[in-house]
């Protein structure tokens, strides 16, 4: 028999008990996480007929869908748990940040031996991750590196085998998370989770890590120190799409937050407002790569955008997560 | 809270003392960081019972700390990724130096003395090229002397082998650098291992998980005498698996992972925090702080023995008779061949980490 002892006292947080979470389960599953795994794949799979009409790197139309198909992956890319988690789907759609430069070796290695992993997306997927997704596909459209080397008729197949593996990609997720929303709507014993309380936990881990993404990494990278700004770090920065991923991020998690704190109308206004602020901010910086982290002027910005998501984790932290029955574990938290 | 000023003052203040050796200091059995109720981080020197018997504070959260073999003397770490650690005499409670990360890297939080007490061993990180470094400190002065790579990426616990030449690492396989603060780096392509290596550096052995399990970061150690390893994990991958987070190691000798039944195995949340070997070494055990759990396992055959529910557990030692825990809660807490038994509740929230000092008899 196995034994099991209670010896400290589970301490519940008053806020926690015995609440209907089933409404806003119902109302995140089905209006915040199914319609962006709706949509993903109708942008993706436009990226695919693109590439398959003109896969040259300067198309504006093939540049058109890449940006439409990258929006709605970062849109959706905070909601990284389940099918999004399998196989890891959502670093082979988005291989960032490449500490140590992995995408482009691997494109490199694809070219130099015309790999003929580019003929069928089964064997594409099986190649390196970072060589696959929208950060691979960013290489071969905008960076002068890979306009030049090897054949054109090979980049093309391989422009091609990257947009059919991140459409595949992105069709899996979403008949996936067709089957996994009931886990969220209906917990208990069929489900991943076991109560509501654990799927709303599972949300709001969403809304916190996403928010945490956003400041220390998207903007953190580049950031670096003030001694040393490292904009050749930024997220996307070719296509200068970093400030529009914070952007887009934000109006994401804004909405995820408005729908978890829907029971409690103080936290949800001052949620809102921080967002508001910060979306603000973001909005009123006219530096699409982030390249002004390198300028004091154009920095103390970039920096103040960063403080204003640091305000609106505080928030979520201390207002939100005790609501929803997040226990500030001394140890637990750490995570080393 | 001591400001890392007034820190600096304390210590700048610190007139040499005579070497005592552990014996002479009323010898604390356990060291521990943790939170105190006025706020503080502190560094404590707990008897057998978990009375406290002296604290010194800290600038900064702390992590895990290392024992001299025979000075009454400590080395206390911070947090990751922190860039200092505190050497404390234990006599008199007092910091008698500090290290310094050098430029370009920051400490893990762990590290480890030379049998003869002449050289201090820290795990560290090279940030920019996103490799593990052995520092070489001198335990003497605690002047650096040079450094070695770890065998691999995110190095965090570090123990020395029984035959004392040779260092048993805990390569977490985790990227990460401190503009992105704990931010994972590279968990798409992590690869963990154990490397044991000679005092000067010296790859002798490595042993990697599957590619399955790449992404069961291999983090704090337990070494029995006879040279056995126990290894605690924390799954980075799908949260819809529960992996083993336990694996015993011989080197020259494939490793064994085990792993409790999947309704506790479950619960853990793919966490584990610490680990430890009871008294006799008969028990293998780990904390998981998430699941609020400690679970042993026989040593010798891998089998599961129990589970015990404990809030924010994570400190775990070998005590006189059997394991000895300490929670995020202030609980200082014995577990032999019975349930687990309080010893004392402190105010205060106890880290990561339980360090037990074995004074030589």
């Amino acid at each position: 028999m196995r034994i099991l002892t209670l010896v400290a006292v589970l301490i519940v947080p008053l806020a926690a008990q015995a609440q209907d979470r089933a409404p806003i389960l119902m109302d995140v599953t089905e209006t915040h996480i199914l319609p962006r795994f709706d949509k993903l794949p109708e942008t993706t799979g436009a990226l695919v007929s693109a590439s398959l009409v003109d896969c040259d790197p300067t198309s504006p139309a093939l540049r058109a869908s890449y940006d439409a198909a990258f929006d709605s992956w970062i849109s959706a890319s905070h909601l990284r748990f389940g099918p999004t988690e399998v196989e890891d789907r959502a670093f082979a759609l988005a291989f960032w940040p490449d500490t140590k430069g992995f995408t482009s070796k691997a494109l490199s290695q694809h070219i130099a031996i015309e790999d003929d992993a580019v003929q069928s997306p089964e064997a594409y997927a099986e190649t390196s991750i970072a060589g696959r997704g929208f950060f691979a596909l960013e290489r071969m459209l905008y960076d002068p590196a890979f306009a030049e080397p090897g054949n054109a008729e090979y980049r093309c197949a391989l422009i091609k085998a990257i947009t059919s593996d991140i459409d595949a990609n992105a069709r899996a997720m979403a008949e996936d998370w067709q089957s996994y929303a009931p886990n969220l709507t209906r917990p208990g014993e069929d489900s991943r989770y076991r109560t509501q309380d654990e799927a709303m936990q599972e949300l709001f881990k969403a809304l916190s890590t996403g928010l945490e993404f956003t400041a220390d990494t998207r903007l953190g990278r580049p950031l670096g120190t003030f001694d040393r700004p490292r904009p050749n770090r930024a997220e996307a920065r070719r296509s200068e799409r970093s400030l529009r991923h914070v952007e887009l991020s934000l109006i994401a998690l804004r909405d995820l937050a408005a729908r978890l704190s829907f029971d409690y109308p103080e936290t949800a206004a001052d949620l809102d407002a921080a967002f508001a602020r910060a979306i603000e901010n973001a909005q009123s910086i006219d530096d699409p790569a982030l390249a002004g982290v390198a300028d004091p002027q154009a920095r103390f910005r970039i920096e103040a955008l960063q403080q204003s998501i640091h305000d609106i984790r505080a928030i979520a932290s201390t207002e939100l997560g005790p609501t929803l029955g997040i226990s500030a574990g001394f140890n637990s938290l750490d995570g080393d | 809270m001591t400001s890392r000023r007034q820190f600096l003052a304390g210590l700048a203040a610190t007139t040499l003392s005579p070497i005592r050796s552990w014996a002479s200091v009323g010898a604390p059995d356990f060291l521990a960081a943790g939170l105190f109720p006025d706020g503080s981080y502190r560094l404590a020197g707990l008897d057998a019972q978990g009375t406290i018997l002296f604290s010194v504070p800290l600038p900064a959260r702390g992590h895990a700390a290392a024992a001299h073999p025979f000075k009454a003397q400590a080395v206390a770490f911070a947090r990751r990724p922190g860039t200092f650690a505190v050497v404390i005499d234990c006599g008199t409670g007092s910091p008698i130096a500090q290290l310094e990360a050098p430029k370009g890297r920051h400490f893990f939080g762990h590290g480890v003395f030379s049998a003869d007490g002449m050289y201090f061993f820290v795990t560290e990180n090279d940030y920019e090229a996103g490799e593990g470094i052995i520092g070489i400190w001198d335990a003497e002065t605690f002047a650096r002397l040079g450094e070695f790579p770890s065998g691999g990426v995110g190095p965090h616990d570090m123990r020395l082998m029984p035959d004392g030449n040779t260092l048993v690492i805990a390569n977490g396989g985790i990227e990460t650098h401190p503009e992105t603060g704990r931010t994972k780096l590279n968990l798409p392509t992590m690869e963990p291992n154990l490397a044991y290596l000679t005092l000067s550096g010296t790859v002798q052995d490595q042993m990697s998980l599957s590619h399955r399990l790449h992404k069961n970061s291999i983090r704090h150690l337990a070494v029995r005498q006879d040279g056995l390893v126990g290894f605690a994990m924390q799954w980075q991958g799908s949260k819809a698996e529960h992996p083993p987070l336990l694996g015993l190691h011989r080197r020259g000798e494939d490793p064994r992972l085990l792993s409790a039944p999947e309704q506790d195995q479950s619960t853990l949340q793919g966490y584990a925090g610490s680990i430890a070997f009871s008294a006799d070494g008969a028990t293998i055990a780990i904390t998981c702080p998430r699941g609020n759990a400690l679970h042993r396992f026989d040593s010798a055959y891998g089998a599961f023995k129990d589970a015990f529910e404990l809030q924010d557990v994570c400190g775990l030692g070998s005590g006189a008779d059997g394991l000895i825990f300490t929670t995020g809660t202030g609980v200082f807490g014995e577990l032999t061949n019975t349930d687990p038994v309080i010893q004392t509740r402190a105010k205060c929230q106890w880290d990561n980490h339980l360090i037990p000092i074995h004074s030589p008899a």
